[in-house]
């Protein structure tokens, strides 16, 4: 791993060139999380009311909040990425200066897991003036801190898919059969207590339920031993993550 | 005279391709040496070997007293490269593409600021310093890859196909700001398939083809050595080949028939020019012998696929 303190400068370039774009990109951030806030928690929410002894919302945020991480992160690591290997050929300018190519693909996924984290406190920010706010500024501080370190994994899960996508359809098959179920049985809209037993297995597989889990408990300030377990599970998986992505891009870019 | 590159057997392979079939060559300090060869000759991968983005599959290869390898952060400090495809930032304007290039290479702002006013004169780029990258016509923006391969006073500049797809004027402009850059005591490494282009700007020059190469030297005397000072182009039909030739081998030092023409190659025409003219022939044509000639008698005149 030839790391350096050059993935800073790859990280400043997305920025300069985000300057452009930052506009359309918050509506979006903000649009899909928010269809389902008020689909979800108002319009849902009205029929369920209370759960465990709060409204419907403040079970529904802390799970759209990570999700509109994931979301933000894997798109901007499949499709931003894609284009500045294949259609702008950025990387290969950046491999020729003394950014080496691991240096390129760690700041393309810091800049990914930033992304995340902007629809995140954007996404808190929207929720906090619907009225559903976290326990304390800590809860708020340590959210930020968790949508970066999930912003990392998903960020790099998605750097070794587009390490080898031959092109964008390919895309889909990663968006569709797993960003996609992951959204939904994770338990962001409803527990899993009452899925059958497979699904909940099934979940436990799934990187979004622990963080789901984690968020919950952070925005609630209700820490549970169990906690632990969902910190592990992330801090490897990412780790094995960040290592494969980096090392299969390395691959991709270096003939 | 120092060397700045050698390679010994150099070798690259794409798989079961060999792209590059262990080569050796020197190159010295301050010159300009130059790499020619029709499409797939190995070019392109013998520069990005030396200017460490392809790792080298086998044999030497020593760059400025180093061994060229990917990780090597020094060597990519002191190279600059002008890429075949125009790999600008299109996201952002003229002067913010310099000025994110001038970081990558830790180039403090200040400095930065004055090397990219400098270079945008260089380049006769002043007046587009704020525009976007996609306003720019094709040789701008070939002239501004130069002027980001500049920012970091590059000892070595490796320009792959500089000029492709350019007017004359703007392929010009590119040759004599080469030329500049060469009297400052740059060393150049270049690749083209434009034989004007070797022979305006290369001290020496390698004929690559399928891998290997097939001639070095200097310009000027390849084309002497190899073909001589005049080609004296013959359009007849191939029934009468024998004939001609017969009438004409006398005078010349080589011929080749290619398509529907006869060549012949020659150190003085006037006596085969006095021989065609009591021939009575028609359809001939005399100029002088060009490294196109050596290029395409070394590579063949048929098309390379």
């Amino acid at each position: 791993m030839n790391l350096s303190y050059r993935i800073y400068y790859v990280f400043l370039r997305n920025l300069v060139s985000y300057k452009r774009f930052v506009i359309p990109t918050f509506l979006v951030s903000l649009i899909e999380p928010l269809f389902y806030l008020i689909t979800f928690g108002i319009g849902m929410g009205a029929y369920i009311g209370y759960f465990g002894g709060k409204p419907y919302l403040y079970f529904l945020v802390p799970g759209v909040l990570v999700s509109s991480v994931m979301l933000s992160s894997t798109f901007e690591c499949l499709y931003g990425t894609f284009v500045k290997i294949v259609h702008e050929k950025l990387y290969d300018s950046l491999i020729a200066t003394p950014i080496s190519a691991e240096d390129a693909v760690a700041g393309d996924i810091a800049w990914g897991t930033f992304r995340g984290m902007v629809s995140g406190i954007l996404m808190m920010t929207v929720a906090i003036i619907m009225g559903v706010i976290p326990g304390s500024i800590l809860s708020v501080l340590l959210l930020i801190l968790l949508m970066v370190f999930i912003g990392i994994l998903f960020a790099s899960l998605a750097m070794i898919v587009t390490s080898f996508s031959p092109n964008f359809d390919f895309f889909n098959y990663y968006t569709e059969l797993v960003i996609m179920p992951m959204l939904f049985f994770s338990g962001v809209f409803f527990p899993l207590d009452r899925f059958p037993a497979w699904m909940k297995t099934l979940s436990i597989f799934m990187p979004l339920t622990h963080a789901v889990n984690i968020s919950r408990a952070i925005f609630s300030g209700e820490y549970k031993p169990g906690l632990i377990l969902n910190f592990s599970v992330i801090f490897v998986l990412e780790a094995v993550a960040f290592y494969i992505g980096i090392k299969s891009m390395k691959k991709r870019l270096i003939k | 005279m120092n060397i700045i590159v050698s390679a010994k057997d150099l070798t690259k392979k794409f798989g079961s391709l060999t792209a590059v079939d262990g080569i050796s060559f020197e190159i010295q300090e301050g010159e300009c040496f130059g790499f020619l060869g029709p499409n797939g000759a190995g070019k392109t991968s013998t520069i990005k070997m030396i200017h460490c983005v392809s790792p080298v599959t086998s044999g030497t290869l020593i760059v400025n007293g180093m061994p060229a390898h990917i990780g090597n952060r020094a060597l990519k400090m002191m190279a600059g490269v002008i890429p075949q495809e125009i790999a600008l930032d299109p996201d952002l304007t003229v002067h913010e593409n310099l000025i994110i290039f001038a970081k990558f290479f830790d180039i403090p702002k200040r400095e930065a600021k004055k090397r990219i006013a400098e270079l945008l004169e260089f380049i006769e780029l002043e007046q587009k310093r704020n525009s976007k990258i996609d306003s720019l016509s094709t040789g701008m923006k070939r002239r501004l890859l130069i002027a980001r391969a500049l920012l970091n006073h590059p000892k070595l500049i490796v320009a792959d196909e500089p000029t492709t797809g350019l007017d004359p004027q703007a392929r010009h402009l590119i040759w004599q700001r080469l030329r500049q850059l060469k009297s400052q005591g740059v060393t150049l490494i270049l690749t083209t398939q434009y034989m004007e282009e070797a022979q305006q700007l290369c001290d020496r020059i390698v004929i690559m083809h399928k891998a290997k190469i097939l001639k070095e030297g200097v310009p000027s005397k390849l084309v002497e050595e190899e073909i001589g000072r005049e080609v004296v182009e013959i359009r007849i039909p191939k029934e009468e080949d024998d004939k001609v030739i017969g009438q004409l081998s006398s005078f010349s030092c080589g011929h080749e028939r290619v398509g529907d023409t006869l060549y012949f190659y020659c150190q003085d025409e006037q006596h085969l020019m006095r021989k065609l003219i009591e021939l009575n022939l028609h359809n001939y044509l005399t100029r002088p012998a060009t490294l196109e000639d050596v290029f395409l008698k070394l590579t063949g005149r048929s098309l390379i696929e």
